[in-house]
């Protein structure tokens, strides 16, 4: 059936006006059977594996780039979580082999490489606490290395053990980069029901049960949806918001499934062997591009400005209608598939937050329906480990109780107090340091053990 | 014939040089003149033309979208580009509204072409006009437009 007129300029209009890409295209790599008894051996493992698998990773998205004219505005790899690689490692081996990932990524050309993580949802082996141990001086070291904690589950419940060692391994992050606004941590995300299969940094990694290499997409989209809902007005009611969102997320679903299925098939080529297509993430991600903002929309749905009453409402209405499109335009939808809202790489949430009508409790309470809880939240570097933990305990209850991901990337800023601004660039955008409360947890943080899984984790 | 469209064909002509053959010259006016036609009210947009579904066997199909303020030359910078290129295009839409023009044109190139070579040079005329040029592969549109 031939394109028509008004088709061919909508999708110009998303690339050229509404700032739509794909996101990130970011190629798995299994590091299973790379682990020796020898530290050195097994860091010369990793690398080959991952500069002879993900050496055409690049040059394949840029072909599919050139050939569809949609911009690709990453591409990255993902990786075995590297705890089970190197378990019964020390800490500085821990950091020798961020230095070896580091230096695999500059090889291939990608600006990040995830995966430098430990799943501890029940419990931590040596190896696992070894690397919680060497996260601050890893990512101090590191440009390109992304860190991750599986924390708990609905299944296995939350580690508080593990949480926090996590906290206490976030402060120590935040001060060995203390000269840059903390950013260590704008690389480590703390997770509860992790998945295996998210393309999007800093939390990827290439789940356990993956295949030895997998090709995930993230779509983007905000700025579409934007328009989409501007575009039915003021008078429209929910159904019909809903039916405009369902609409755009099918089509940019379409994008990112035809891209992805494209970069496979062109990696396999060049690699000689099969490298299948894994999902296609149906996350709606901002930049602090112009328009690109999960919070634009929001605001667009009749709201004076994210954090009003509403706002959870909204973001659920918007995470289900993407879902409803999305899910019909590819194969296999997987990782997070829901809204983020990253407040330093976002710029109606940079504002809400900054004039106050954004806290952190109300975006605890959006966390409940969305894909991550606290992402990108600047903080006071006078923060506790123990305040952390109980916020990190907060999210993942959510998590934990509501059978989905929540997770924590949470910066809290060596010198600076509340008002003051974390400054990071890029697409990690700016962030106003949020108000934290200070009524003490010290007991309840520093309890330990296990917090039991739910009874809904009993489904059998 | 109209002034108007003697001219057009005219600049046809001078775009395609020595590719203009009297069809080729007649089915890219044609497509233009169509799409100016005022359509009916209620009448649903038309496609961009009547054309196969797909492009040749060994053909690469592409859409080339052109837009910014109305200035000569733009469509003849096109079409000789592509023209140069190998192309054979199937299809020209351009509208002028409130002093901005926009042209979207269809064409089959042949397979393996460095469509990124391409696009380089249709967007250095373009600049060079005051417009924005893009190619992009037809397959994206089916994608996004098509169940």
């Amino acid at each position: 059936m031939p394109i028509e007129l008004t088709e061919v300029l909508q999708t110009v209009q998303m690339t050229e006006a509404d700032a739509f890409d794909i996101r990130t295209v970011t190629l798995g790599v299994s590091l299973r059977g790379c682990q020796s008894r020898d530290p050195e051996s097994t860091r010369q493992n990793v690398y080959d594996r991952i500069t002879q698998t993900a050496e055409h990773h690049v040059a394949a998205a840029e072909e599919v780039e050139r050939l569809y004219g949609v911009r690709i505005a990453n591409k990255r790899v993902s990786i075995t979580p590297a705890a089970l690689v190197a378990d019964g490692f020390s800490p500085a081996d821990f950091v020798a082999l961020a230095e070896t990932l580091d230096r695999a990524a500059r090889e291939v050309g990608v600006d990040y490489l995830a995966g430098f993580s430990a799943l501890v949802e029940k419990g931590a082996t040596p190896g696992d606490d070894a690397l919680i141990a060497a996260l601050p001086e890893a990512l101090a070291t590191t440009e390109r290395v992304c860190a991750s904690v599986a924390c708990g589950s609905t299944s296995a419940g939350i580690n508080a053990d593990a949480v926090l060692a996590v906290a206490h391994a976030i402060k120590g992050m935040a001060e060995r980069t203390a000269g840059r606004d903390s950013i260590g941590c704008a690389k480590f995300v703390a997770f509860c029901n992790a998945v295996g299969d998210n393309p999007f940094v800093a939390g990827a990694f290439h789940g356990p049960s993956e295949p030895g290499a997998a090709l995930n997409v993230g779509i983007s989209g905000p700025g579409v949806v934007l328009r989409a809902v501007e575009r039915v007005g003021p008078g429209a009611d929910f159904g019909a918001v809903t039916d405009a969102i369902k609409t755009m997320a099918f089509k940019i679903t379409r994008a990112g499934e035809l891209v992805g299925q494209r970069v496979a098939e062109r990696l396999s080529q060049r690699l000689g062997r099969e490298i299948p297509f894994g999902v296609v993430d149906i996350s709606l991600a901002p930049t602090p591009a112009d328009r690109d903002s999960v919070g634009a929309v929001l605001v667009a749905m009749g709201l004076g400005d994210v954090g009003a009453p509403g706002t959870t409402a909204a973001l659920a209405m918007l995470n289900e209608a993407v879902k409803r499109g999305g899910l019909m335009a590819a194969r296999h939808v997987g990782g997070l598939s829901g809204a983020f809202m990253p407040v330093s790489e976002d710029q109606a949430m940079i504002e809400a937050a900054a004039s106050g009508h954004l806290s952190l409790e109300k975006l605890e309470a959006m966390s409940a329906i969305c894909s991550v809880g606290l992402d990108m939240v600047a903080i006071p570097g006078a923060t506790s480990a123990e305040t952390i933990a109980g916020i990190l305990l907060d999210e993942f209850a959510i998590g934990m109780i509501n059978d989905k991901t929540t997770a924590v990337r949470i910066l809290p800023v060596v010198g600076k107090g509340v008002g003051e601004w974390a400054d990071y660039g890029g697409l990690l955008g700016r962030a106003p340091v949020m108000p934290v409360s200070d009524v003490s947890n010290v007991v309840f943080a520093r309890r330990g053990g296990r917090i039991p899984a739910p009874i809904r984790s009993l489904t059998n | 014939m109209p002034a108007d469209v003697r001219a057009l064909i005219d600049r046809i002509a001078s775009a395609l040089g020595s590719e203009a053959t009297p069809e080729r010259v007649e089915r890219v006016a044609r497509a233009v003149l169509d799409a100016r036609a005022p359509s009916a009210p209620g009448r649903a947009p038309a496609p961009v033309a009547a054309l196969p579904s797909r492009p040749a066997s060994g053909a690469t199909r592409v859409v080339v979208t052109a837009y910014g303020l109305d200035r000569p030359g733009v469509l003849a910078a096109v079409t000789a580009e592509l023209s140069a290129s190998g192309a054979n295009i199937l299809d020209v839409s351009q509208k002028v509204l409130q002093g901005y023009f926009t042209l979207v044109l269809m064409a089959d190139l042949s397979a393996g072409t460095d469509l990124g070579a391409i696009r380089d040079g249709l967007q250095s005329r373009g600049e060079a006009l005051g417009a924005r040029v893009l190619l992009q592969h037809e397959e994206l549109f089916q994608a996004m437009h098509r169940p």
